[in-house]
């Protein structure tokens, strides 16, 4: 029982960006806002670790699916920077 | 009428008397059915995040406006056929539009294009500021 303990200690509650910030908008155009959920890699950062809601990581996956399409995000990789 | 945008990128090779022909035949197909230009803006030359057709780099034409579906279709063909032109993605925005909705929109562009101009400058006054303690 010990370790359990322990973990609820270290986990903190992850609230959705876009919900607290109303002024922040999703935008497959707005490469600066993207970047923060994509990894270094490129690729799309999970729910469980960024903390967005369900609605707005629906929104955030398409817009980066089109920033990708029109080459403002790489699809793999960060060989272009 | 529909709301669409349209993002396309040049070849970056390209001298500006091209650049404009394009531009202009594009415009004029939207014209030619009595669309209206909410907003257009020359991105200008940008590093593209993988290469298409072996460039590095792409000049960005954005454009938001009022269209049928006709003139997506026309354009889109005329992309293809181009050698000058790299990519295109056209989004739809809404599924029809008012004339006082066309209006209110284009200020709004305009609104948001003047407010990242000042928000540019300011930072940049910003940076001499520091410079200057």
């Amino acid at each position: 029982m010990a370790p359990r303990t322990q973990k609820k200690l270290f986990t903190r509650k992850k609230v959705c960006r876009f919900c607290v910030d109303k002024d922040l908008t999703i935008d497959y155009k707005d490469v600066k806002t993207l970047r923060n959920f994509v990894s270094e890699r490129g690729k799309i950062i999970p729910r469980r670790i960024v903390g967005t809601c369900a609605t707005h990581q629906r929104q955030l996956c398409e817009a980066i699916k089109r920033a990708r399409q029109i080459a403002l995000l790489p699809y793999s990789g960060n060989t272009q920077g | 009428m529909r709301r669409y945008e349209t993002i396309y990128i040049l070849r970056p090779g390209l001298g500006e008397n091209e650049i404009t022909t394009i531009i202009e035949n594009t415009n004029q197909l939207i014209k030619d059915v009595d669309g209206s230009i909410i907003s257009f803006q020359k991105w200008g030359m940008k590093k593209l995040a993988y290469l298409i057709k072996k460039e590095s780099q792409g000049f960005y034409v954005y454009c938001d406006y009022t269209a049928t579906p006709e003139v997506v279709a026309e354009m889109e063909r005329k992309f293809r056929i181009d050698d000058a032109v790299l990519k295109y993605l056209t989004v739809k925005l809404a599924d029809s539009i008012t004339a006082e909705q066309i209006v209110a929109a284009a200020d709004e562009a305009e609104a948001k294009l003047a407010a990242k101009a000042l928000e540019d400058e300011e930072s940049d006054s910003d940076d001499s500021d520091d410079e200057e303690e």
